[in-house]
């Protein structure tokens, strides 16, 4: 009797691990097939030259970002890998080259006329407000997002006559304030539509329970989860992401990069990411470019940069990530 | 107030067209969505449950099929067991947790040939059964996140399904009403799987007899109203679930509201603030473990108030609860008391419109059972199964005691066998039969209707049931008199010092003790009276401890010597064990129970010292670390005697 269940049990085990292999099969497979295609470049970075001083951050380094696609930015220390975010950002100004983003080349923009463009980001340290909870930080993600009904009124009718602007706009913008204030008419429409996204986003990242929840007392994985709801809340087309599985165990690695993946599939994010964890990078991203010292050493699919000697001798064949 | 109106109707199906035409503006089921909660009404849920059947008819079910069910408590999924059980079809809910391979266990054995999951992790699951499974052949899946890459064909969304039926019940106008009037009293209404410690799982078949009578005969006894609220937030493949929100919610009348998920229960149970609750004795711990440590670390003065108040609640609450006489004065206190912290507490935890709070399924502490009635929760106590549709015995309003499970329902036979101790009912709740174990079936129902429970129990004075354990655990001593191992280590347990504890005594002349300390507890006392310990084995071997213990030992006898059927089980000497009781070593299982037959073997040396006189004795262990090498532990354990006290039959303390 005990060995016919003995056998049985060591037949139920490869049994099951056979289905566990195809269904993973099953699973990469389909995303292949189902995802949306990689459309046409979005995002060119051209012969971008950035110092400070004397010091040379970034050196004549061009790439470009393709619609729908997850673009991982890697490198060792110092490479200027969030120089370069910092870069695309509007936070930091190249002294030579050009960006062109979605066909128009960018002149010195601030950064939150960056994000009004559609390019949102996340921090490599945390940077929510830690007093506020999940749900407002996620609602100021939406501050790019709200106009006021009586502005946006005044725009489409009476903006292109000088003087009419000139006169009246104070009149508007004291109407949206006072409207704002006392959260009346269309502006109880308007919070409305803006914490429906915001709540669509929460469930879709699983956080509906720490909703309410100041931030500050999340422990740091979730922190990063809620960076990235806030950053979603912007309705991005770029989301640039600065190390967002740094500090984070495997499984909160494994929960993200779900996240991402799922980002990028549901919303058709386009995404750009730095990451030092290889594994990572190497199964989640469509591109790599590889940063060394300010120079760009490489670029192309994970598995073209995986062979490239010169990334190899750079970053990869050096132990960076495993002390002793 | 709200009348007590039961529905009229044979199968829920039938209730549900009694309600959607009497009660149908009424709130029927609730849920969450973007952090907003929708309400159904009961006319709306039968027009969704309609639509379900025929949509479940369109993709091929019949009467007589069985339609798995899988996920969290969700309207969609308790409208799938109606819609399938409205057009003859058997629901077999299964355990969202379940593996793929416990799953394909029942799939298999209930001849599944339909599956309704709740998500993409369900679907997955079913998937991977299918391959191994030949009865099941499609899937309906509720929640489409992550499911836009799945086309296989035998795979459907709800959206799909309510479409098909909507095309179907145009086809077929009459469809629906002719099903429902098919089915009766007498007809399959489900298949629960119960969870089974040993072997597999046992599929209990339950009619709508079963269900419907069950659920009705609560509802007149407890008065439940159309207005009543509940939270749906236990498993749908405990029988539970299925009285409180489907048989009790459908005949009463009430709103059954389910979480947004598993995590969030407690905030959910804040903002519905439901009136009917119930909760297996360790959630109740949870929140009162969480109050205590909020308690600690708020100001003085909260805490004074808290302290004092609480302090009068066990005094003046519980006594009110009873019915007993309180004092003007005292019951001015309590009313001032009720204004500043037991208002405000139970409001913070859900608990403000409950009217009636049970728990069941384990002993549960009686300060945790008295902190509750303290603060004026009518908390009461009851004892059921699957097999008996849950009722068995409940404790009536004015008659709770923290150690008994009550008296028998009405309608509810109760007898206790003579010789083997063992508790065994009749009712109109009794199962029909496990699916295709026709052994079991007869092994556990007897001809003439009475099932055995498997637990031993006993009628008190007070002509309430006692259970004390299970049947088989049941031993005697060498006077005669009846040995249950389980009912003392609960009583132990109940002690924050005592972690986990086994007790011997069949065939021996007196009761002992085994007990490993709780390591947390035991330091956090250590670190406050400046005891020091390197180790949890120097914690064990502290005069103090053992004194603390003993004590906690002393007051369990004086207890047991109260009652004359347990009087003989006083607990004559112990030992502290020098290690924690592990599941690695497969002293306990993976949900914590003690294997006691291993357990005895192991400690064979540490026993016979314990009966042999000894006051010391040394033992080497071998144990399993968690990354699965091997060690010794050893140490010097000390035996320690505790008084016991003379009960009635006078017998010398050892």
């Amino acid at each position: 009797m005990t060995m016919t269940q003995q056998d049985a049990a060591a037949e139920a085990v490869p049994a099951s691990a056979d289905g566990e292999g195809h269904l993973a099969e099953h699973d990469a497979t389909v995303r292949e097939a189902h995802r949306r295609a990689i459309g046409d470049v979005m995002l060119e970075v051209d012969n971008i030259t950035l110092r400070f001083g004397g010091v040379k951050a970034i050196t004549d380094v061009s790439f470009n970002i393709r619609e729908h696609e997850i673009f991982a930015i890697i490198g060792p220390n110092g490479a200027g890998k969030t120089s370069m975010l910092n870069v695309i950002n509007g936070f930091y100004h190249p002294q030579d080259g050009t960006i062109t983003y979605k066909g128009n080349v960018r002149q010195r923009m601030r950064p939150y006329e960056v994000a009004m463009g559609g390019i949102a980001r996340t921090f490599q340290n945390v940077a929510l407000f830690r007093g506020m909870s999940t749900l407002d930080n996620m609602m100021a993600g939406r501050l790019t997002k709200m106009h006021g009904a009586a502005e946006r009124a005044f725009d489409k009718s009476l903006a292109d006559i000088p003087v009419v602007n000139f006169l009246t706009y104070p009149f508007f913008w004291t109407a949206d304030f006072l409207m704002d204030a006392f959260y009346w008419g269309p502006y109880q429409k308007e919070e409305e539509r803006h914490r429906r996204r915001v709540e669509e986003i929460i469930e879709f990242l699983e956080i509906v329970d720490i909703r309410r929840t100041p931030v500050g007392r999340l422990p740091y994985g979730l922190q990063k989860r809620v960076e990235l709801g806030r950053a979603l809340a912007m309705d991005p087309q770029l989301l640039l992401l600065d190390e967002p599985m740094a500090g984070m165990n495997v499984e909160e690695k494994e929960d993200m990069s779900r996240f991402i993946i799922d980002v990028n599939e549901e919303f058709g994010t386009t995404m750009a990411l730095i990451e030092h964890d290889m594994g990572v990078v190497m199964d989640i991203s469509d591109r790599v470019v590889v940063l060394n010292y300010g120079r760009k050493l490489g670029e192309g699919t994970p598995d073209v940069v995986q062979k490239n000697q010169d990334v190899i001798d750079a970053y990869l064949g050096v132990s960076h990530d495993r002390p002793g | 107030m709200a009348t007590v109106r039961p529905a009229e109707g044979d199968t829920f199906a039938q209730i549900l067209e009694w309600n959607a035409e009497n009660r149908g503006k009424l709130p029927a089921i609730r849920e969450k969505h973007l952090g907003i909660w929708q309400t159904w009404t009961w006319s709306m849920v039968r027009e969704e449950i309609r639509l379900l059947a025929h949509g479940l008819s369109d993709i091929g079910v019949k009467r007589g099929d069985k339609v798995a069910i899988i996920g969290d408590n969700r309207p969609r999924l308790y409208w799938s067991i109606v819609a399938a059980q409205a057009i003859g079809a058997v629901p077999v809910p299964m355990y969202q947790d379940a593996a793929a391979k416990e799953m394909q266990f029942v799939v298999d054995h209930a001849e599944t040939r339909f599956a309704i999951a709740e998500d993409q992790e369900q679907v997955d699951k079913l998937m991977e059964t299918m391959d191994l499974c030949e009865s099941l052949e499609q899937i309906v899946y509720s929640d489409p996140r992550g499911m836009r890459n799945y086309t296989e064909d035998y795979i459907h969304s709800f959206d799909s399904l309510e479409e098909r039926g909507r095309a179907h019940m145009q086809a077929n106008p009459s469809f629906y009403n002719d099903e429902i009037a098919k089915s009766g009293s007498d007809d399959t209404a489900i298949f629960l799987y119960t969870s089974g410690t040993t072997g597999n799982p046992k599929g209990v078949v339950l009619t709508f007899k079963n269900l419907v009578s069950m659920g009705r005969m609560s509802v007149e006894l407890e008065k439940l109203a159309e207005d009543e609220d509940t939270l749906a937030y236990l498993p749908l493949a405990w029988v539970g679930d299925n009285i409180f929100s489907i048989a009790q919610s459908y005949v009463a009348g009430f709103c059954v509201n389910c979480p947004e998920s598993q995590a969030t229960v407690l905030q959910d149970l804040r903002e519905i603030g439901p009136t009917y609750f119930f909760a297996p004795p360790r959630i109740f711990e949870n929140v009162l473990t969480t109050v205590h440590v909020r308690m600690e670390d708020a100001g003085r003065l909260k805490r004074g108030l808290f302290d004092r108040c609480m302090k009068l609640a066990k005094r003046v609450g519980v006594a009110k609860l009873n019915g007993h006489p309180v004092s003007m004065l005292d019951r001015f206190k309590y009313w001032l008391g009720g204004i500043f912290v037991y208002q405000p507490l139970k409001n913070a935890l859900g608990f403000s419109r409950m009217r009636r709070v049970y728990t069941a399924g384990e002993a549960i502490g009686p300060d945790i059972f008295d902190f509750y009635r303290a603060l004026g929760l009518n908390m009461k106590q009851l004892y059921g199964q699957t097999e008996s549709t849950v009722f068995v015995t409940m404790q009536p309003d004015d008659e709770v005691y923290p150690d008994t499970v009550g008296i028998p329902c009405p309608g509810v036979e109760v007898k206790v066998d003579e010789a083997t101790g063992e508790v065994l009912y009749r009712s109109s709740g009794v199962f029909k039969e496990y699916y295709r174990n026709p052994e079991a079936t007869a092994e556990a129902k007897t001809d003439d209707g009475w099932v055995h429970t498997g637990d031993a129990g006993f009628f008190d004075t007070k002509k309430h049931l006692k259970i004390i354990d299970r049947a088989k655990d049941v031993g005697k001593l060498n006077d005669g008199a009846m040995f249950a191992p389980k009912y003392l280590e609960n009583k132990l347990k109940f002690f924050p010092f005592i972690r986990e504890v086994v007790t011997f005594g069949d065939q021996h002349e007196f009761v002992t003790a085994m007990i490993s300390i709780d390591p947390d507890a035991v330091g956090n006392w250590a670190e406050r009276n400046n005891v020091s310990y390197a180790s949890y084995r120097e914690l064990t071997s502290k005069e103090t401890v053992y004194e603390i213990i003993r004590e906690n030992l002393e007051q369990v006898n004086q207890e047991l010597a109260s009652d004359p059927a347990m009087a003989s089980s006083q607990i004559h000497r112990f030992v502290l064990l020098h290690k924690e009781l592990d599941a690695d070593d497969g002293e306990l299982t993976r949900t914590r129970k003690v294997r006691r037959r291993f357990v005895a073997e192991r400690y064979k040396e540490v026993i016979d010292a314990l009966y042999g006189g000894a006051s010391e004795i040394h033992v080497e262990i071998e144990t399993t670390f968690e990354d699965g090498r091997t060690g010794v532990s050893a140490g010097d354990l000390l035996i320690v005697d505790v008084p016991t006290v003379a009960a009635a039959p006078a017998k010398a303390a050892a």
